[in-house]
């Protein structure tokens, strides 16, 4: 069966899931280091399976579920952040009795990240959704001793749970006036979505369901909260995984299925893109918490690129994916540096609270040198200096802005970036120019190995983009094509 | 779809909109208000007591469940739903060709419930502690 072929990276994350899950209740807590590694080679090999199928082109199971180049360049997108996650995570869930949950909720978010990348029904991009965000509601609370991350846990239930009933609703809508959950086939019957004011409705619904994930603006509150409680590991994996899942649905959704509602998107996400790129940066500005900081700035970068959806022209497309790739690197690689920190931090004392702290960056260069450089290297790339991977996706897509003839937006965007350099830059001040505050402590193998990776990526990103963009515009050219 | 953007006829789409939320925010307020003019009210002594034969409440309504019910809730709720997909599956799956994939589908389905309960075993879910 073809299906099953092309389907491979996902059962195999699924099959490495539940062996973990059952293998870990038969482990002592030593031994349970084996789950990590297990589950860091059943990524890895899902990512291996997925780079073997690239150029498939598939529709499957009634319609459902769609093999494409959108959709494997988002599961890669997934993969990637999955394993540079699940590899520190190693490090992270030493000792702890619970590493068997931890690493299948982990999986299990991954599948559904990759289902909704494949999905081409509405209600199947539900129930993903769903998976991936309820393993990460479970996540979010992992430290359950700890008081902050289980208010994270709690404010990112609530609020996603609130989306979820947002989004299904406004899908209920777009069934009743096309009288079809299939993505292809709404954008087909979408006379009574342009005809009925009901269908301004469902849009206002699903961009406030999908906005909750991507941490537009008015739907941003629970992002600083979660990701500031949460284990930067499983910060890493939210902002850097769990926001392109919202990103991949909204594209569909809007871009393939509402996409005869054109004009009203268009200005809908160009307020919202103004705004959350604004206020993602401003408030930014005056955080001491590394990790809020982050959070924030992950909010604004979420602003940036929804401009894609503002200017919909293929290059712009191929910008917002190109961006989700290299913001992919760059988060990621940014919530495991404080993850490393939090480990030196706790290593020395074990009560210590507010362990992201800037304080306790400072001197980080002499202290613990791979983690101040990767560090140096995300920040620089998240603000958009040349020869990163910020740099060439903010210049993709600020660039394609001002072809479309949207100059006041890219001039608003790069004003946000220079903003941004500041607080960007001050971590780096405290890392490079203020004294060290502790003997040198050598990063975990774990961790090491992961910011390594992941500064690879950024900078492979920044010195050879061509083939990558060449790629994210295949990817594009799905959603401009249907 | 308009290709020139008439902000005319953008607004008066709202319009239906606007009165959907303005009757959805008003209905309920008046029916409540209709209900408490309407309505006989009679407050005897014998209302606020006990509906029918039931018996008289005793202590806080608020009290803390143990929470192994809750356990065993998820666990009834879990092959509710197994149950619920073995009926379809038992009367569809011989003689419409279907009968390898609907087996090896369900089979599936079967071994991760299975390794659920494998998990809920093992963690000591099922027993019953009297702390």
């Amino acid at each position: 069966m073809n299906g099953i072929t092309l389907f491979a990276p996902e059962l195999t994350v699924v099959a490495t899931a539940l062996v973990v899950l059952l293998i870990g209740l038969f482990l002592n807590t030593e031994s349970k280091k084996v789950l990590g590694y297990l589950a860091s080679a059943g990524l890895f090999a899902s990512l291996v399976l997925t780079l073997m199928n690239l150029d498939a082109n598939a529709v499957m199971y009634s319609g459902t579920l769609t093999v494409d180049a959108l959709s494997q360049f988002f599961k890669i997108v997934f993969l990637i952040v999955a394993l540079l996650v699940s590899v520190a995570s190693i490090k992270y869930t030493e000792n702890n009795e619970h590493v068997e949950e931890y690493f299948t909720l982990v999986l299990l978010a991954v599948v559904g990240m990759m289902m909704v990348a494949s999905s081409n029904d509405l209600l199947v991009l539900f129930i993903s959704f769903e998976l991936a965000s309820i393993s990460t509601y479970a996540l979010a609370g992992f430290e359950r001793r700890n008081l902050k991350s289980l208010e994270s846990a709690m404010k990112y239930f609530i609020i996603g749970a609130l989306s979820s009933a947002l989004m299904l609703f406004g899908i209920s809508f777009v069934y009743g006036l096309a009288g079809t959950t299939n993505i292809p086939e709404i954008a087909q019957n979408s006379a009574m979505l342009v005809s009925s004011p009901l269908g301004i409705v469902s849009i206002v619904l699903l961009v406030a369901g999908f906005g909750f994930k991507i941490a537009l603006v008015p739907f941003h509150m629970w992002a600083p909260d979660t990701y500031e409680g949460s284990p930067s590991v499983v910060s890493s994996l939210l902002a850097a995984g769990s926001k392109k899942m919202g990103f991949v649905a909204a594209f569909k959704v809007f871009m393939i299925a509402l996409v005869a509602l054109k004009t009203e998107l268009t200005m809908a996400f160009a307020i919202l893109s103004v705004i959350t790129m604004t206020l993602g940066n401003v408030i930014a500005l005056s955080q001491n918490s590394v990790k809020r900081m982050l959070a924030y700035s992950s909010v604004a970068q979420a602003g940036y690129i929804s401009m894609a959806f503002v200017v919909m022209s293929p290059m712009a497309i191929t910008g917002g994916l190109f961006y989700i790739l290299s913001h992919g690197f760059m988060k990621a690689g940014a919530f495991l540096v404080t993850a490393v920190v939090g480990y030196m931090i706790l290593s020395e004392n074990r009560e210590a609270e507010n362990v992201d702290h800037l304080e306790n960056f400072k001197g980080l260069a002499k202290r613990m040198p791979i983690s101040a450089f990767s560090m140096m290297i995300f920040v620089f790339a998240l603000a958009g200096i040349p020869l990163t991977a910020g740099y060439m996706s903010k210049f993709v897509l600020f660039s394609s802005t001002i072809e479309a003839g949207l100059v006041w937006l890219a001039v608003i965007a790069i004003l946000n970036s220079a903003i941004s350099l500041y607080y960007y830059a001050r971590v780096v001040k405290y890392m490079y120019f203020y004294p060290a505050e502790g003997e040198r402590v050598s990063e975990p193998l774990p961790y090491a190995l992961t910011l390594i990776a992941a500064v690879v990526g950024v900078l492979i990103l920044g010195f050879w983009p061509e083939p990558f963009i060449q790629w994210a515009m295949e990817a594009a050219n799905v959603l401009i094509a249907t | 779809m308009p290709e020139i953007i008439d902000t005319s006829s953008i607004i008066n789409s709202y319009v239906p909109v606007a009165i959907f939320l303005i009757v959805g925010v008003v209905m309920p307020p008046i029916t409540m208000l209709i209900v408490k003019f309407l309505s006989p009210r009679s407050k005897s002594k014998q209302k606020f007591t006990t509906y029918e034969s039931g018996s008289d409440p005793t202590g806080d309504a608020r009290i803390q469940f143990n929470v192994e019910y809750y356990i065993y809730a998820i666990a009834f709720v879990l092959f509710d739903v197994e149950i619920l997909f073995l009926y379809p599956w038992a009367t569809v799956y011989r003689g419409h060709g279907i009968t390898s994939i609907a087996t090896t589908a369900i089979l599936a389905f079967i071994v991760i419930m299975v390794i659920g309960f494998i998990y809920e075993w093992k963690k000591g879910a099922l027993q019953w502690s009297t702390k």
